[in-house]
């Protein structure tokens, strides 16, 4: 399982845990001086590793151990929510579906020791995973349209949500770096702007001599805000109707048909809308990789509460109609 | 900065501002001569403006008097005065303006030292957009571009908890004084409580789908018997009425089930209640075939729980049942037949008041199978008498019709007496006095025919011998000849009379019918009443092969009726539930039979209940969280 080397939002962090050298390596030779390496040795553990995996084989034991209760406890009748298996899956599925909610406390809360954040957030994963076996046996698999089934469509949703969250943080966060690298070293989201900036300032500069027309184009690229676009873009990366873009473009071709002379400003003009250009590319790649790092979350938080006010009205519903 | 004279005042002072990296400003005045001045991003303008949205030559200003300019537009391109886009405007140097150009601001007014008309330009916007303020904290997230979490959760929590909460409790509210009314019903249409239900209800309650108050009476009550009972008036349980002696046969719940009936009692769910065992809300099929469990949890040892109990501890029918009793004819005499239920054992006997040998009337080799053989328009050529050919099944092909003499036995036991021309005379059967009378009549009128060679017209053969013979006949013939009716009678109802033949006939009775009396007989269609039998579901069974009997048995007092073991006995095929059989009885094709294949809980004297579906049986289980009891292990 890859490694997470870090979580997204440490994006303005230089170090690159690397997953060619993987944490067990212990490199014989030390790192030269003088010299920074790229590819430093990590010590970092992942939460989905931490403690060699303990909580994956504290949630499979249990999830295993319910299923063979599932199976073959003979209950009297069907397997369904009112078996004695049944209440006693329910309760512990929704206080299970509390405890997990409460990641989102634990991790606004900074404590060091025994139940690090790291620890927590491993429970929260693997735990979370086995919850769906523990609200799909209590369900019996009993399915209609009604609040029971509701509740459960919604924890599933969450979970999913979880899973996909999960293989984004597991995924990304090596093509964030990639991208953030290039023959200069890293650079960080800071730095993107202040390029941009500086691009514009210098293509105001060069754009001074430009007839009204050219200016007007350029200047349809400096009023650009970079972080424009709507969720659609951010998350695709397409923004088709990148005023910078259409500017080269135009500029472009109407400098085809003039006759070319020593000095022109548009040649400069050209190639630092090029620049820019780049600068864009390589800016809206790091948004739309920070959007899908985020994105789920925006899932999986507020269904979560659908889920605890559907889980609140499917327990006041059941004892309602006792 | 020199000062020009005051009285003639010529030319523009143009002032530039920057700022500067901490917010201060500077300020770089310059003097324009000329009463001309241009304005645009040409660096050769006097006032220049490095603004691409501003012309290179973008605007003129020209000086009209004193106390006024002109400005106007070089390229058609517009300008703001005062907030208002033109193109050309006179300008009150004493009242000052506001020029906009691009992202520029210019003021004029008159400069207060040199009297000159004086443009204070300004840059307002940014460079770029990108030079704007941003905030590095939000502008990579995807704040503002998706519905907060925080607000999305409070409005997903709190629809969820109006649509499937609060709108379900306002239903229930509203429609609860209909609860315990037998024909009470909501308006059709949804009604939100209906969000809560679990699943369909059965087939026989669906009409109660919309009315979720007609059985969950209170809130927070688990659903009790009364209101069962509001519709159930007639049908409930004929079982055992009394609900206490049912939870005593039960038991008292010992270890896990103690356990749960605490839990259950504590969460105010009583025990012994009708829905502990009609569960509800499992699917809109028909109700669920009863399981075997569903029955042994009382009667396996049921004696032992209630002591006063008559009925025999009953558990899997392969292993644990006990033995049968039928009910059998005792004494047919009576007025109607006195019938008891006898445990049933290989020799018992049933007294049917009839002479019969089934054995001789279905062997293949005697005189009947001879003339069976014979009487191919009959019998079609067979080698011997069938079952079939006497006992006839009733219409509904679950029992046998009782066997009628006319039909089953008057095609060989001829009542016929006399031949009238073409036309034979039979006995009434069932009859006796008219039996008698019948008799009498036709002696009344007739005797042995005279031979016609003792008339003295007839030819002779020489010699006495002949009519000798002949005489000495006719004198025994009369002699013999029952001239006296009554003989006739006392012959038809002793040994070896028609009657006798089948019936019981005793002396003493009354005149008319001759002073013997014909005994009653009495035919069981039904021996077992408690439990269930259908002929029907065993057609592809010889019948010999469960009335074993019959085959050998030449008396009419042996019961024919299979027991539970034994030569062709229900265990011989039936084995329990879960296919146990006893070790001593060898089983060839099993039929797995749990309780409710032969007994019904609700007793009548139909077949037991079983769903239409066969499908059903195997998808669907009766009883719900009834506590288990430590006997039940010793079934399994």
């Amino acid at each position: 399982m890859a490694s997470i080397a870090h979580g997204p939002d440490q994006g303005d962090q230089e170090t690159a845990a690397t997953t060619e050298n993987s944490t067990t390596t212990r490199s014989p030779k030390p790192p030269r001086r003088g010299k920074v390496r790229r590819d430093r040795v990590s010590t970092h553990e992942g939460f989905l590793t931490h403690k060699n995996g303990r909580w994956m084989k504290i949630s499979a034991l249990l999830a295993a151990g319910l299923i063979a209760l599932y199976i073959f406890v003979p209950l009297p009748g069907q397997h369904f929510g009112s078996s004695w298996l049944g209440y006693t899956l329910g309760t512990v599925g929704a206080l299970l579906i509390l405890w997990l909610t409460m990641l989102g406390m634990r991790k606004r809360a900074i404590t060091p020791g025994r139940w690090s954040l790291k620890a927590w957030t491993s429970a929260h994963v693997y735990l979370g995973l086995t919850l769906i076996v523990v609200g799909t046996l209590h369900s019996g698999f009993n399915f209609a349209w009604n609040v029971h089934t509701l509740a459960w469509a919604l924890m599933m949703v969450v979970i999913i949500s979880g899973i996909f969250g999960i293989w984004v943080y597991a995924t990304l966060p090596q093509a964030l770096s990639a991208n953030r690298y290039d023959e200069d070293g890293a650079i960080t989201e800071k730095q993107m702007i202040e390029s941009l900036r500086s691009l514009d300032r210098q293509i105001h500069d060069a754009a001074q001599p430009l007839d009204p027309q050219s200016a007007a184009l350029v200047e349809q690229s400096l009023d650009e805000d970079p972080f424009a676009g709507n969720f659609i873009n951010r998350i695709t990366g397409r923004y088709p109707r990148c005023a910078t873009r259409h500017a080269a473009g135009e500029l472009r071709k109407a400098r085809a048909y003039r006759p070319r002379v020593a000095d022109d400003p548009v040649d400069k003009i050209d190639a630092l809308l090029t620049r820019k250009e780049a600068m864009l590319g390589r800016m809206r790649r790091h948004l739309k990789l920070k959007s899908w790092l985020q994105a789920w979350l925006y899932v999986h938080v507020p269904v979560t509460f659908a889920l605890i006010a559907a889980l609140s009205a499917h327990i006041v519903s059941v004892f309602f109609y006792w | 900065m020199s000062t020009p004279p005051p009285s003639t005042p010529t030319g523009y002072l143009v002032r530039q501002i920057a700022l500067k990296s901490n917010g201060e400003e500077i300020v770089r005045a310059s003097q324009v001569a000329g009463d001309e001045l241009t304005i645009g991003r040409d660096s050769s303008c006097a006032i220049h403006l490095p603004d691409l949205a501003v012309d290179p030559l973008h605007a003129r200003i020209r000086k009209i008097d004193d106390g006024h300019l002109m400005i106007e537009s070089i390229g058609e391109q517009p300008f703001d005065v005062n907030g208002r886009s033109v193109n050309r405007r006179e300008l009150s140097i004493t009242a000052g303006a506001e020029l906009g150009f691009g992202g520029h601001r210019i003021k004029l007014d008159r400069d207060a030292e040199t009297g000159l008309p004086a443009f204070t330009v300004r840059r307002v916007e940014a460079v770029s957009d990108s030079a704007e303020d941003k905030d590095a904290g939000t502008v990579y997230t995807l704040k503002g571009l998706l519905p907060g979490k925080r607000m999305s959760a409070w409005t997903f929590a709190i629809l969820v908890l109006v649509a499937f909460l609060a709108l379900p409790i306002w239903s229930y509210a509203t429609y609860q004084p209909l609860a315990l009314h037998k024909d009470a019903r909501r308006p059709a249409g949804f009604h939100a409580d209906q969000t809560w239900s679990s699943g369909h209800l059965s087939l026989a309650h669906k009409n109660l789908n919309n009315n979720c108050q007609a059985c969950h009476t209170k809130a927070f009550v688990a659903v009790r018997d009364n209101a069962c009972l509001s519709c159930h008036t007639q049908d409930a349980h004929q079982h055992i009425a009394d609900g206490g002696r049912l939870l005593r046969a039960r038991g008292n719940p010992e270890g896990f089930a103690a356990f749960q009936r605490a839990v259950a009692t504590m969460f105010n769910r009583p025990a012994g209640r009708c829905v502990d065992c009609h569960t509800e809300h499992e699917g809109a099929g028909a109700m669920p075939a009863t399981q075997q469990q569903f029955c042994t949890t009382c009667h396996d040892g049921l004696k032992s729980r209630l002591p006063d109990t008559r009925i025999a501890d009953a558990a899997d029918f392969g292993t644990a049942h006990p033995e049968f009793r039928p009910t059998i004819i005792v004494d047919p005499t009576g007025e109607k037949p006195l019938l008891q239920r006898v445990a049933w054992s290989e020799g018992l006997r049933e007294n049917d008041g009839l002479k019969f040998t089934h054995a001789a009337h279905l062997s293949k080799v005697n005189g009947i199978a001879q003339m069976v053989h014979r009487r191919a328009d009959m019998y079609g050529g067979r080698s011997s008498l069938e079952c079939k050919d006497c006992h006839q099944v009733d219409p509904s092909g679950t029992w046998y019709e009782p066997v009628k003499m006319e039909k089953s036995c008057q095609t060989c036991h001829s009542l016929t007496f006399d031949q009238v021309g073409g036309t034979f005379r039979t006995l009434r059967h069932g009859e006796p006095a008219m039996v008698v009378a019948d008799l009498r009549a036709y002696y009344r009128s007739a005797g042995p025919v005279r031979p016609a060679n003792l008339s003295g017209l007839a030819r002779r053969v020489p010699g006495d011998a002949a009519l000798q013979s002949t005489a000495a006949d006719y004198a025994r013939a009369v002699r013999f000849y029952p001239t006296r009716a009554d003989q006739a009678v006392a012959q038809v109802f002793s040994k070896g009379g028609m009657c006798y033949d089948c019936h019981t006939v005793i002396p003493g009775g009354a005149a008319s019918t001759g002073g013997f009396t014909v005994q009653k007989v009495a035919q069981n269609n039904r021996y077992y009443h408690t439990g269930w039998f259908n002929h029907k579901d065993h057609t592809k069974t010889d019948c010999a092969f469960c009335h074993a009997k019959a085959e050998t048995s030449n008396d009419a007092s042996d019961l024919m009726i299979p027991g539970m073991n034994g030569k062709g006995g229900c265990r011989s095929c039936h084995v329990g539930e879960s296919g146990t059989h006893l070790a001593s009885v060898s089983v060839k094709d099993p039929v797995d039979s749990g309780c409710a294949m032969c007994h019904s809980y609700h007793m009548d004297s139909g077949a037991p209940w079983q769903p239409k579906d066969k499908r059903n049986a195997a998808v669907h289980r009766a009883d719900a969280d009834r506590p288990r009891l430590p006997g039940e292990a010793a079934l399994r």
